[in-house]
């Protein structure tokens, strides 16, 4: 009689979570729903500015190429690899591509055919070396990732390059247009709304996506299974290369140029999203509809502490704070099972 | 007075009355032994018939329920591994547990503290001195600055009795120490061992080739269903007698009379599904051939490390073969990887259902339908799985295997091990192959279960198809197989038909010499 009672007397969250609301589990759950919310009230008292349209809409398109880089890392990381050297492949790419059209006269569609067999070719080398060779994903790509980093710098002579005369409409438009009857988003939130759902259909909707996954919770039982899981994992690069290229085409195309930076910031800002996105889901699992709302968040929160005036640096401590703390919570939930 | 005389007596190590339970088995029921200062003892049995758990209780590494350890005559109580180094009970197991990337000396003084200098820095020198005295003790010509992952596999053993000796060892225990030594090597370990024995210090020897215990010892020990069955001089037993001892009759019994009361005969007279021919690997396969016919269960026998799951992983294509052909229904298949294999018809049950049966993390649903996934598309060309297709699939076979789960989309990792393991042959049966290998699948599995597994293959065999059964406990092979092969040191040693199939006659090639 005395042992049934007392762990409800010692443990208070044992009572709690027998009458079927467990506020513990319910934070693990929902932790970064929660945030998100909590953030956006937040920001929206503070500032009326906040919800404005206009400038949701810029941060949106400002966002989009982010969500497209993490989009290509939410499918290599649901297999259990990572991949550093997905900003460097944006940065050398749309360094070639803008300097193809700036300092060579090329057609900017061929210019952006040549960006895409970089980007494949060196999406499928980390895929070769990764899943062929059997070289460690984080610090193989870590390493073309530099090389990709050099080979821009060596190429733009680590300047910016500048293309706001020389880059055709017909490209600018792909960053800035609108096209017209839709909710007036930019081109670019189209695209990576359009790449969203692409990834979200063949992530979970497609046997693909279930082998994706099987690879994720144990390779060796998914090779036993019959799955091709070498093809996979480095299809995974490739398509992050894919990802990069896009990336790189919307945010040369918005920006008219390409600007001379590590992209080490978007770098964790696209592992942040994708790492939000999996504590996020039930089974904390790298999702797509996950990533959208990782990318969501850390735009919202961006912006926010844009309009009440802070630096740089007190964003990305901000940032980086938010991310401990989502995944936090989702310990929290792990801890208990 | 009475004290000096128990001291004179007293064995270097006695084990009084132990006995321990693990969950639904009794791996150790009341063993009592003693071991005596220079004397060389062999330890024998099956693979499950206690030694592992015996040893395990002696060094410290598990706690026995009841029973306890006598050193010298007094009470010795170990509460962990370093209480049994402290007493100088050493040991030496099968799998090599040294460091590779560390020196030989380093090795050596493992654990024992290494000698400082000005109480901080090592003394690198004399580090080496002390482990070069354990080595000359054993005549062993290796370098001590050497990192020990370059050394051959027989002077990685020699390089773990020198930590033995360098704790000033009074029991050495070695699990299987001649296992991939060749026989000029075995002569050196014998040799060093006796002249352990001759320094007073009591032996331990466990190993499953009898002709070692036979050259090497002096008593031997054999345990069986985790009791001690004999406990006598070596030289007053023989082949016949000490194997008798280690398979027992108590089972061999009821396994007969299932076998004749399911009218388990001699190998159907069908065609062949599964031709295995001259099959070697890198994982130490040598020149396997066999073949399965159309409604056969074939047993693979063996001890553990026989080869039985690395032959039947190099046919299925999961590890790369040297040499040898595999035919599935008269067509070959050359074993690139488990995909082509499966296209053919092939299919294998891996021994491990936590690391390699299952993603633990996907839900019944989703691991019955892995293999198969294609069959269940939302239209035939479009590579889209339908869950109400996926449903109904798994929940046919949920009911069939009557795995015990609340419904389809629960995770696997919240199934008991049974349970696991009937979605692991869910998952085969769902992909219909014609030739299925089951490695060890009723491990960790109850009674019932069992039953119901031998029940699955029985049926399958009905069915046309090819069946491949390993399993450690012979008994089961006796139940169930047509024909049972047994394999030793990667080979097959032989074969038994029919009537012959009996768990003494396994026993015997198992530890028959080839």
């Amino acid at each position: 009689m005395s042992e049934s009672a007392s762990p409800s007397l010692s443990r208070p969250g044992f009572g709690r979570r027998s009458k079927g609301f467990d506020l513990l589990k319910f934070v693990s759950r929902y932790g970064v729903v929660i945030t998100l919310l909590a953030s956006i009230l937040i920001f929206s008292v503070l500032n009326d500015r906040f919800l404005e349209a206009d400038g949701i809409r810029t941060s949106l398109n400002l966002g989009s190429p982010l969500l497209m880089l993490a989009l290509g890392l939410t499918a290599v990381l649901a297999m259990g690899d990572f991949d550093l050297s997905v900003t460097g492949l944006q940065s050398a790419a749309g360094a070639m591509v803008v300097i193809l059209i700036v300092n060579h006269d090329w057609t900017w569609w061929l210019a952006v055919l040549m960006g895409l067999l970089l980007c494949v070719f060196a999406g499928s080398l980390n895929g070769a070396l990764v899943s062929y060779a059997g070289m460690p994903s984080f610090i193989t790509t870590l390493a073309t990732g530099l090389i990709l980093i050099g080979i821009r710098y060596e190429i733009a002579d680590g300047r910016n390059i500048t293309g706001s005369r020389d880059l055709p409409d017909i490209y600018r438009d792909f960053g800035v247009g609108k096209p017209e009857p839709w909710l007036e988003l930019n081109t670019p939130v189209w695209i990576a709304a359009g790449l969203a759902i692409l990834m979200w259909l063949l992530m979970s909707k497609t046997e693909m996506g279930r082998y994706m996954y099987a690879i994720g919770g144990n390779p060796e039982a998914a090779r036993l299974s019959g799955i091709n899981v070498r093809a996979l994992r480095a299809a995974g690069f490739t398509l992050v290369g894919f990802m990069a290229l896009f990336a790189a085409f919307t945010s040369t195309a918005r920006s008219a140029s390409a600007v001379a930076d590590s992209g080490f910031s978007t770098l964790l800002g696209a592992y942040a999203a994708a790492f939000l996105g999996a504590a996020a889901s039930k089974r904390t699992l790298f999702n797509v509809p996950g990533t959208v709302l990782g990318v969501i968040f850390l735009q919202a929160v961006d912006r926010g502490l844009i309009l009440e005036g802070y630096s740089t640096g007190v964003r990305d401590i901000a940032k980086g704070c938010i991310l401990l703390l989502a995944m936090a919570f989702t310990r929290l939930g792990a801890s208990r099972q | 007075m009475t004290g000096a005389v128990q001291q004179a007596h007293a064995s270097l190590l006695e084990v009084v009355g132990a006995t321990k339970h693990y969950p639904g088995v009794l791996a150790v029921d009341d063993v009592s032994l003693s071991i005596e200062a220079g004397q060389i003892v062999g330890l024998v049995g099956k693979n499950g018939a206690g030694k592992s758990t015996l040893i395990k209780i002696i060094a410290g590494a598990e706690q026995a329920d009841e029973g306890h350890l006598r050193l010298h005559g007094e009470r010795l109580e170990l509460h962990r591994p370093h209480d049994a180094t402290v007493a100088g009970l050493a040991f030496v197991h099968q799998d090599l547990q040294d460091v590779g990337d560390l020196s030989v000396a380093e090795n050596v003084m493992l654990g024992l503290g290494y000698p400082r200098r000005m109480g901080v820095l090592v003394d690198w020198a004399e580090l080496r001195r002390q482990a070069a005295d354990a080595l000359a003790r054993l005549e062993a010509d290796i370098d001590p600055r050497e990192p020990v992952g370059d050394l051959s596999v027989a002077q990685q053993r020699l390089v773990m009795i020198a930590r033995g000796l360098a704790q000033k060892a009074r029991l050495l225990v070695l699990d299987e120490p001649s296992a991939s030594l060749t026989d000029e090597e075995i002569e050196h370990l014998f040799a060093v061992v006796r002249r352990l024995r001759d320094d007073g210090i009591g032996v331990v020897y466990v190993s499953h080739r009898l002709e070692e215990i036979f050259e090497l010892t002096e008593r031997v020990i054999v345990m069986r269903n985790g009791r001690l069955v004999a406990d006598e001089p070596t030289e007053s037993l023989d082949r016949a007698s000490l194997i008798f001892h280690i398979a027992g009759h108590e089972h061999a019994q009821t396994s007969v009379q299932r076998r004749a009361s399911r009218g388990v005969g001699g190998r159907p007279d069908a065609e062949t599904v599964l031709e295995v021919e001259g099959v070697s690997a890198e994982t130490g396969v040598r020149d396997c051939s066999f073949d399965v016919r159309k409604g056969e269960i074939l047993g693979l026998g063996g001890l553990m490390g026989s080869g039985r799951t690395e032959l039947v992983r190099a046919v299925f294509g999961a590890d790369r073969r040297q040499e040898g052909t595999v035919r599935v229904n008269g067509a070959p298949i050359f074993g690139r990887d488990p995909a082509e294999s499966m296209a053919a018809g092939l299919a294998l049950l891996p021994e491990e259902r936590k690391t390699q049966g299952n993603i633990m993390d996907f839900s019944v649903r989703n691991n019955i339908t892995l293999a198969s996934l294609d069959r269940h598309r939302i239209g035939r060309r479009v590579p889209a799985p339908s869950g109400r297709s996926e449903k109904r699939a798994a929940d046919a076979r949920i009911g069939r295997l009557s795995i015990a789960t609340p419904d389809d989309r629960q995770l696997v990792r919240l199934l008991s091990g049974g349970n696991q393991q009937k979605v692991v042959i869910a998952k085969w049966l769902e992909q219909g192959a014609d030739a299925l290998i089951f490695d060890e699948p009723t491990i960790g599995v109850d009674v019932d279960g069992k039953e119901e597994i031998y029940a699955i293959m029985e049926e399958l065999a009905a069915e046309g198809k090819a069946v491949v059964f390993i399993s450690s406990e012979f008994s089961e092979l006796v139940g169930v197989c047509h024909r049972v092969l047994v394999l030793s040191e990667g080979r097959i040693v032989g074969e038994l038909e029919a009537a012959a199939v009996t768990e003494p006659a396994i026993v015997e090639l198992c530890y028959s010499q080839h």
